[in-house]
């Protein structure tokens, strides 16, 4: 009887965190949003707050250019950060200090990449200085906006900078896990090389691949530090705009941030789902294998 | 296949040299002096921000102590509590499992600026808001996913086996834990430490928001420079957050390393 009991003793003390911090952030502000907030006298529940925020043109253009720089940057981190891991396996050489070094992103948190971004990418960055030296740009306002713009660039970047190494490293990690018998049988049936990659590694490499890129888009889609400090005013990113509405001294504001913070949950949630389900894949291919 | 092997170079070398240029750049501002507009490198360098942050009179310092002391806690709590959760999940098989894992990971990918903005009434009605402790706590909840998921796969593969012997040779339960337990996970215990220590030193906004701006930590004294666009002294703290980083993560892998001679003789 005893030991029916173990692991779940065992498991108390991380769930005591999960439950009481994280499953109950969650609780207290979905009660929030719902507009039940008794430390300002908001005691009635009501789905107004929703109606309000959904309809929101300023959300709505928030909701999609949250969406829009997290898509891209996490596609592309995924095609540049595969494209990196292979070709630092297909070079034979693979020791020495250039091969591991490209993990040094993976240390520095986003708040820096965020720094590293702004110092070669504004207007008087590097960037726009080897322009200038090359003579393609003549002053400084020729060069392109890049930070605090529109398209998000900035952001994106950042996030590609942190993206592909963490990328890389899974897919490297495993690639190199892969039985080379595999890829020398398929190679002596007279595949080639494209066909050993697209047919034998990336079908083999598929789980890993999915479920880091789960990993890097519900993070963007939720940060706060880059799109803090590279965003646009207009549009905020999601999470960016719940802070704000949080500060409001105004709290009866207070639902709203929750309500975005709801959405940025839910959404997220989806992805864990997702995430379980790839896992579940994974184990799959271990028992083929 | 040759001309093949050289085009995965080339796009090796230059996607690690876009990686690794920017940080270059960064060590290269934290010792400018003057970098005018359009010169390609700084016109005089000079040590002002590295003097700014080692003078005693501007605490500094004392931040970077306390953001390493917080961290080095919150990896200790974070290890102590996620090793028994790990070996339940790698090792026993029991009801609800599957939920139990999903549970633990979902914050790696729930934003924490959710779950902070709601838990914070809470902490302030309880008294934790704005105090160290606090924010210790919510540190544990972005931590606490690497931990489990890295010490799960460790348990998986080391399992109980080793661990039997020694109890049925009379070995007592703590004995078992620190002489066979132990140095097994090592490794897995390094890497988990490490990435624990890098995950709680680069939260921001947690510690903004539960901490109040009482507790100051070594990335709120960057924000304000990166954004007021003061690049000097961004860098500076930059170079000293990075470089505290990879000087803790020696010496975890020290710590691990001397443990392990220490045991060696059990691998022989």
């Amino acid at each position: 009887m005893l030991k029916k009991f173990k692991p779940y003793v065992m498991l108390a003390p991380v769930m005591f965190i999960i439950l009481g911090i994280f499953t109950m952030g969650l609780a207290l502000g979905f009660f929030q949003s719902l507009g039940y907030f008794p430390a300002v006298g908001l005691k009635e529940f009501t789905l107004r707050y929703y109606k309000e925020v959904l309809t929101d043109i300023g959300f709505l253009d928030s909701l999609k250019f949250t969406l829009y720089t997290s898509f891209v940057s996490s596609t592309l981190a995924l095609i540049i950060g595969v494209l990196l891991a292979y070709s630092i396996f297909q070079s034979k050489s693979r020791k020495g200090v250039l091969y591991t070094i490209y993990k040094l992103p993976v240390i520095v948190p986003h708040s820096i990449a965020a720094l590293l971004v702004f110092n070669v990418l504004t207007q008087s960055g590097i960037l726009a200085r080897v322009l200038f030296y090359l003579g393609i740009i003549s002053e400084q306002t020729q060069f392109p906006s890049l930070i605090f713009d529109q398209n998000g660039i900035g952001i994106i970047i950042s996030y590609l900078w942190k993206g592909i190494p963490f990328i890389a490293m899974t897919v490297y990690t495993v690639l190199s896990n892969i039985n080379d018998k595999l890829t020398d049988a398929a190679l002596n049936l007279g595949a080639n090389r494209r066909q050993v990659f697209w047919k034998i590694l990336l079908p083999l490499l598929m789980p890993s691949i999915l479920s880091s890129y789960i990993i890097i888009f519900a993070f963007s889609f939720g940060a706060f530090e880059i799109p803090y400090l590279l965003g646009p005013t207009s549009p905020k990113l999601l999470p960016v705009k719940a802070y704000i509405e949080y500060i409001n001294p105004d709290l009866s504001h207070r639902p709203y941030s929750m309500v975005i913070n709801m959405v940025l949950a839910s959404y997220s949630l989806i992805l864990v789902w997702f995430y379980s389900k790839t896992f579940k894949l994974f184990s799959k291919f271990d028992e083929i294998s | 296949m040759k001309k093949n092997n050289y085009i995965f170079k080339i796009t090796m070398y230059l996607l690690i040299f876009l990686l690794i240029s920017p940080l270059v750049i960064l060590v290269i501002w934290s010792f400018v002096r003057i970098w005018p507009w359009p010169n390609l490198l700084p016109r005089d360098y000079g040590l002002r921000g590295f003097k700014h942050v080692l003078d005693p009179s501007t605490k500094s310092l004392r931040v970077l102590f306390l953001s390493v002391g917080l961290s080095s806690l919150v990896t200790l709590c974070t290890l102590l509590i996620s090793i028994p959760a790990a070996k339940a999940l790698g090792v026993y098989e029991f009801r609800g499992k599957g939920f139990f894992k999903m549970l633990i990971l979902a914050p790696i990918i729930v934003p924490p600026v959710a779950v902070a903005m709601g838990i914070h009434i809470a902490f302030i009605k309880l008294g934790l808001a704005n105090t160290f402790l606090g924010v210790v706590f919510v540190h544990l909840v972005p931590c606490i996913p690497y931990a489990v998921r890295i010490l799960t796969n460790v348990f998986e593969i080391i399992g109980e086996s080793m661990e039997m012997q020694a109890r049925v040779l009379g070995a007592s339960p703590l004995q078992t834990f620190i002489k066979i337990t132990l140095p097994l996970m090592a490794p897995g215990l390094l890497s988990a430490g490490s990435l624990v220590f890098i995950v709680s030193l680069s939260q921001y906004f947690l510690t903004f928001l539960i901490g109040g701006g009482r507790i100051i930590t070594l990335p709120m004294l960057m924000f304000p420079y990166i954004q007021s666009g003061d690049r000097m002294m961004a860098s500076t703290y930059s170079i000293i957050f990075i470089v505290t980083a990879l000087i803790m993560l020696l010496i975890m892998e020290r710590i691990v390393r001397n443990y392990y001679k220490e045991q060696n003789y059990f691998y022989i």
